[in-house]
């Protein structure tokens, strides 16, 4: 009987396990490549090597190819899509600007590269995601303050920037040492737009223009609001890396070494290999990745859940968070994980206490309102996943027989009631004595 | 019923004719349930409106969870995300009635599903309601009389309309309720028996679960004794019948959970207490005077009054200033709306908004007690000959309902049994006075010989003519007839002899004036008899779910609400929440199974606000409301393609005018055009952008290409639009439904510049619309 | 005139006194019996105004029991008074198990009511 127990115990805990630590693996897989032209896949060998040592399976299409395809049967055929395809004016196959935005609406993740001159389609793919590249075709962003010492003295298009966003989940607990170097287009984000996030602005003295013909009029894009790349979070969790510049993925860029215009230093290797692998990896969602499971409550010093609450009852929250490291789920820890018990507006907001393996927990009292609340957890933090849970549960006002009995106040009445009675009984018997009289 | 007289031969016509009124009562209750099944004829067995579906689903949750679990059952269904304490708020009488009639029935191995029970409930009521009548106008006028009023109660239009099958709300058995209290009460007073004054309390008690309309009751029972006090009518019989009552009642109608403390708070009741101290003042009064000489007597009022009348100021000006300093002196809106015709449309939008609130107009009348209108004073002036406390009881009810239901459509219910009661004493007066004078003169006719009118054998033997005369017209009309025989065998026992005979010396008309009389009397039943049947099958019957029209191709059946909330309960989840007008929130939840944001218990002022706020806000703002609600789905009842007139486009103003009441943005100014509610292409541009108005034409032109609405009789105003935030996801076979859901924020958000290849800069012109990051854009 | 007032009241007095010594006994231990219920249902009127409110439902049902119960003893005393012309078909007994029976359901209702 009790190894029965125990193997049913194991039985249930099975799909559990699995599915909290085996099945759900957020890490893309295969990944579709479309590329220009198959020169590309050579000059920027250094970067999908680094993709491929991770484990990903690279498929490299020509982007005119009219074979590829993302889709087949309704069922996606890759985990994510690498655009290096800058010019492309129409995707061969079935693809097409809706197609991509569909593949990144069901959960998918997408690098886009643009450069100058970037075609229409390659500019809207961007625009929808919310990247606005400057819409002058032959503009470069150009610095002349910030610019990459280069052997040749040029226009000051090759860029070396370091101006990273602070945040360890994109870029890594490592610091970035050297500037990174760009050559492209720059763009702009709306700044009310809560989904998108500049990673390498440009400098204050940048501007975009077309470096070719003289600047007749002020540029469009100045300053430290040109983004260089920026990375876009959907609010299904889907990651964007939208870049102005190619060959800030090549080879080239990755081995040369980098002096920035001003700076003593000289860095033996740009940043660009370090700051693109770590950024790809966050796209690819090796990193920052959260999920929450094992979503509990009860009263305290019970086990079960129970379908409803009354009011004043002391209950106990729980939730496992972990995040992916890009083979396993580690344990999250944090302390700014806040539970809300809310109904149109939060009643309680408690911050989770946390033991570090990833199990985060609080209690507290039901407030005295009755009405069906929700459990609430929001946790939007920069660089991960959005968490949103929410569990709605109904709150009960006392049951008729839950009020306090016996007050003592109230004594007084029930003797009166009582005597009441007995003074009844007293005054039938000597009414029903004193009859025959 | 055991006559005086001493002969063998009456006393045996007597038992015959007590025999022959239980018949004639059995007839009358089988007539009142038989006459309210039209409706399942015509339909179907369905529960009908939108009340008798939350009295229906609980119910089942009664019969499914017991009493217990019902009494604190908190629903978490309705009123999203509030809830309701149902037990706590709900007339429980008549939801226990079925359910107790259910589980009767269910023990004794007849298994009837708890929604046949429920459909059938108002009709058994009914039947009960017309005995009731029966004992009360006994106990008034005699038995005639009685047997009268129950057959017109049992088919009084009035009545009917709220208790055919299926309607099963709670005025069907809070009708029978009151009546048997009223009965009780009389009976108390005619007889003086504490045993009554117990029955009466436990009347009382039952209606006080079944209807908010008790507050009638315990305002009525104490101004008629008032009255009493006043005419110098007090005996110890009215102490008896009312002393007892307000105790026992106030403490039984305390222990009903949704008056609680009510009982004893509130002004409604106050009445009662008040005239509960004065009778004991004037009931010790009584004593002392009964056992004093007249002297000492004297005396001793010079020295009470004195007293007494500085100790009544201070009562009474603690009492005032304690219902003064009360918010609404204390009174509920619904009270208040009675005694103050004009204070619910000048003050609570929602209640105004029910028709049921309304004042009746003068058809009304007309159709609800048809030809009883014009019996009623000849009533009251046969219960003021003689005047008993009984029958002044019934006149002063008369009196106040007639009041009421000039207030209020709905109290037309209580004005019909006392309708029916006044017409059934005037209409057996009346026979009596008609037959009796040709009694008097047909044997005269016939042989000269001389009769003696008090002559109870010549009587009888005349009465059988009159209902050989009369019975070729309906069976009805012969129950009165034959009522009217027995009517004259009580006449000699209920009134002294002489008096009656020197009564009927008096009334005594001409032969054929009687005769002609009797005749249009006959008529005139017919005519209320073929009116209440018309009434019951065609006016009454529609179950307003399933609506039917006839036009020259034949019957149309609109069944289109139970489709749409079929749809709901198969197409969504369990959990999601629909909004919509609360009017169709009982509905939703009882038949869909889906959690609505607001339903016909009005009990939250705020929650209808927000939703008339939603409903008349612009599509974006309106997203943003039921997206704080966590709405799913929206639903809309739209009539104008088959014209459907009471559709919610024609309640949006109410919508508006009860947002605006918490919402000060939403004026009612903005969708009128000149004071006229317009919904064509002169309406005003806040009109035409509105949620409403969006939902409720979307793709309208498509039906016809001129978007032409057949309930407003004109084109709309704006036919070809998108909606941005809301998508489409049912709409029924006539229109009438139309069920859309709530997009999704974008999973993505668009940059500024446009999507065609414009060269104009996008630097910072446009684009600020879309502030904060759960909004969505277009 | 005030010496007459007393004068007159003392007169009343008597008179009242000597009219109610002729009630008969169990009349008087019927208005013995209401004095009781009276007496007790003033007590708690004080004591709710010196404790307060709290248990409204306690003190109604407390109350209230005490009124009904003197009520319902007025009533028995209307019907078994034989001086009582409206009430001379009305036996007795008939009126004693009326008086029991209410009783009865008045401290049913209040023993629900009370806790």
């Amino acid at each position: 009987m009790a190894k029965l127990v125990v193997f049913l115990t194991l039985i249930s805990l099975l799909p559990l396990l699995c599915n909290s630590f085996s099945d759900d693996k957020p890490s893309d897989r295969h990944i579709l490549v479309l590329l220009d032209d198959f020169a590309i896949k050579s000059s920027h060998s250094l970067f999908f090597k680094s993709l491929q040592s991770r484990g990903f399976d690279l498929d490299f299409k020509l982007a005119d190819d009219p074979k590829i395809s993302l889709q087949r049967y309704g069922q996606y055929l890759y985990d994510g899509l690498i655009l290096f395809c800058p010019t492309i004016e129409r995707f061969g196959g079935s693809i097409d600007a809706a197609s991509i935005l569909d593949f990144v609406d069901s959960g998918h993740d997408l690098i886009v590269a643009a450069d100058s001159n970037a075609s229409d389609l390659i500019r809207e793919i961007a625009t929808e995601c919310g990247v606005d590249f400057d819409e002058d075709p032959a503009a470069l962003v150009v610095d002349h303050t910030g610019y990459a010492i280069a052997a040749t003295e040029g226009d000051h298009t090759l860029i070396a920037a370091d101006g990273f966003i602070k945040s360890n989940v994109l870029l890594g607990s490592k610091k970035i040492e050297a500037p990174v170097l760009f050559r492209g287009i720059g763009h702009s984000l709306n700044p009310s737009n809560s989904l998108v996030l500049k990673v390498l602005s440009a400098s204050p003295s940048a501007y975009s223009a077309n470096p070719k013909s003289k600047l007749t009029s002020p540029p469009s894009l100045t300053g430290s609001s040109i983004s260089l790349v920026s990375v876009v979070q959907a609010r299904n969790n889907a990651r964007i890396l939208i870049s102005g510049s190619i060959s800030m993925f090549s080879n080239r860029f990755f081995r040369s070494g980098v002096q920035k215009a001003g700076s003593p230093t000289k860095h033996d290797k740009s940043g660009n290999e370090q700051f693109l692998t770590e950024l790809s990896k966050w796209v690819f969602h090796e990193r920052g990745h959260l999920k929450a499971v094992n979503v509990r409550h009860h009263k305290v010093g019970e086990v079960e859940e129970p379908a409803i609450y009354r009011i004043n009852d002391d209950l106990e929250y729980s939730v496992e968070i972990y995040e992916w490291s890009g083979t396993s789920w580690k344990p999250y820890v944090a302390d700014d994980v806040q539970v809300q018990f809310y109904m149109m507006s939060p009643y309680i907001l408690k911050t989770m206490s946390t033991d570090g393996k990833g199990h985060f927990f609080t209690s507290f009292k039901v407030p005295d309102v009755y009405g069906v609340f929700q459990f609430k957890v929001e946790y939007q933090r920069l660089g991960y996943t959005s968490l949103s849970l929410s569990k709605q549960i109904p709150v009960r006002p006392f049951r008729h027989n839950e009020y306090e009995r016996f007050i003592p106040a109230a004594y007084p009445y029930y003797g009166a009631a009582f005597s009441m009675m007995a003074g009844f009984f007293v005054f039938t018997a000597v009414h029903l004595y004193n009859k025959p009289t | 019923m055991a006559a005086s007289d001493a002969s063998n031969g009456s006393s045996f016509r007597n038992a015959f004719g007590s025999v022959l009124s239980f018949f004639i009562l059995i007839l009358i209750g089988v007539l009142a349930f038989s006459i309210r099944l039209f409706s399942v004829i015509k339909y179907e067995s369905v529960i009908h409106e939108f009340d008798p579906y939350f009295n229906y689903r609980v119910t089942q949750f009664l019969t499914k969870n017991g009493i217990y679990d019902f009494w604190n059952w908190f629903d978490d269904r309705t009123w999203y995300p509030l809830g309701r304490v149902i037990g706590g708020t709900v007339y429980p009488g008549l939801t226990l009635t079925a359910g107790t009639l259910w589980w009767l029935l269910n023990s004794l191995n007849i298994p009837l599903s708890v929604e046949t029970v429920c459909v059938f409930t108002a009709p058994i009521f009914s039947a009960f309601a017309s005995w009731a009548t029966y004992l009360l106008t006994k106990e008034v006028k005699g038995s005639g009389a009685g047997l009268t009023a129950a057959a017109l109660l049992a088919m009084v239009p009035s009545y009917m309309s709220r208790s055919v099958a299926g309607s099963y709300d709670n005025e069907a058995v809070a009708i029978f309720a009151l009546i048997f209290t009223f009965y009780l009460y009389v009976k108390t007073l005619n007889t003086g028996s504490l045993f009554y004054a117990t029955l009466n309390a436990i009347a009382y008690f039952y209606m006080v679960c079944s209807w908010g309309g008790y507050t009638f009751i315990i305002n009525l029972i104490p101004m008629h004794v008032l009255l009493c006090i006043v005419t110098g009518r007090y005996s110890s019989r009215l102490y008896i019948a009312y002393a007892p009552l307000v105790v026992l009642g106030t403490l039984l109608a305390s222990l009903v959970p949704v008056v609680g403390f009510n009982a004893v708070m509130t002004s409604e009741h106050f009445a009662s207490f008040l005239v509960f101290i004065i009778i004991h003042v004037v009931a010790l009064v009584y004593y002392i005077r009964g056992i004093l000489s007249p002297k000492m007597f004297k005396v001793a009022v010079t020295l009470v009054v004195s007293v007494g009348l500085a100790v009544c100021c201070a009562t009474v000006a603690v009492l005032v200033a304690v219902v003064a300093s009360s918010p609404t002196k204390g009174w509920s809106g619904r009270s208040l709306s009675l005694l103050d015709p004009t204070y619910a449309s000048k003050y609570i939008p929602i209640i105004a908004s029910v028709s049921e609130h309304q004042p009746p107009t003068w058809p009304s009348y007309f159709m609800d007690i048809n030809v009883l209108a014009f019996l009623v004073p000849a009533g009251i002036i046969a219960c003021f000959s003689p005047l008993s406390d009984a029958s002044s009881f019934m006149v002063l009810y008369i009196v106040m309902s007639v009041y009421f239901s000039g207030v209020m459509v709905r109290l037309m219910l209580v004005l019909a049994p006392a309708a029916c009661i006044m017409s059934g004493i005037a209409l057996s007066q009346a026979f009596d006075v008609f037959t009796s004078s040709i009694k008097f003169q047909l044997p005269n006719l016939l042989d000269d010989s001389p009769v003696d009118v008090n002559d109870a054998t010549s009587d009888n033997a005349v009465a059988p003519t009159a209902v050989a005369k009369t019975s070729k017209s309906e069976d009805t009309t012969k129950e009165r007839t034959s009522k009217k025989s027995k009517k004259k065998e009580k006449e000699p026992v209920e009134k002294p002899p002489s008096k009656s005979q020197a009564k009927k010396r008096l009334l005594v008309l001409p032969l054929e004036a009687s005769i002609i009389a009797i005749f249009l009397l006959m008529l005139l039943g017919a005519f209320y008899v073929v009116h209440s049947v018309w009434a019951a099958a065609e006016a009454y019957s529609a179950p307003s779910i399933v609506l039917t029209s006839r036009s020259h191709d034949g019957l149309h059946v609109f069944d289109d609400f139970r489709e749409a909330y079929a749809w709901l309960s198969h197409n969504t989840e369990v959990d999601d929440k629909v909004a919509s007008w609360w009017d169709y929130g009982y509905q939703t939840t009882a038949m869909a199974n889906r959690t609505v944001i607001v339903d016909n218990n009005t009990w939250n002022n705020t929650h209808i606000a927000t939703v008339g706020t939603a409903m008349s806000s612009p599509e974006k703002a309106a997203w943003e409301i039921f997206q704080s609600l966590d709405v799913k789905y929206v639903l809309v009842v739209f009539g104008g393609l088959v014209g459907y007139p009471s559709d919610d486009i024609n309640k949006f103003l109410w919508m508006v005018r009860i947002g605006g009441g918490v919402f000060p943005h939403i004026r009612e100014a903005d969708y009128l055009r000149d004071g006229n509610y317009r919904i064509d292409s002169m309406a005003t541009p806040t009109m035409l952008n509105c949620l409403m108005y969006k939902l409720c034409y979307y793709r309208f032109v498509e039906t016809d290409g001129q978007g032409f609405d057949k309930v407003r009789r004109t084109e709309i105003g704006k036919k070809h639009f998108k909606l941005t935030h809301f998508e489409e996801v049912f709409t029924t076979h006539h229109w009438m439904v139309r069920i859309y859901k709530l997009k999704p924020p974008k999973n993505r958000i668009r940059g500024k510049a446009k999507k065609s290849k414009s060269k104009t800069s996008s630097s910072s012109t446009s684009g600020s619309k879309r502030r904060g990051t759960k909004r969505n854009p277009f | 005139m005030a010496k007459s007032t007393s004068k007159d009241a003392q007169d009343l007095l008597r008179a009242l006194w000597s009219a109610y010594s002729a009630t008969p006994t169990n009349l008087k231990i019927i208005d013995l019996y209401v004095i009781f219920a009276v007496f007790t249902a003033l007590i708690q009127v004080v004591y709710m105004a010196l404790v307060g409110s709290f248990p409204f439902n306690s003190f109604l049902s407390g109350v209230l029991s005490c009124v009904g119960t003197a009520v319902l003893a007025v009533c028995l005393r209307i019907q078994v008074n034989k001086e009582n012309k409206e009430f001379k078909d009305l036996a007795p007994e008939r009126a004693f198990a009326d008086f029991v029976l209410c009783n009865l359901v008045l401290h049913l209702v209040i023993m629900n009511f009370l806790g």
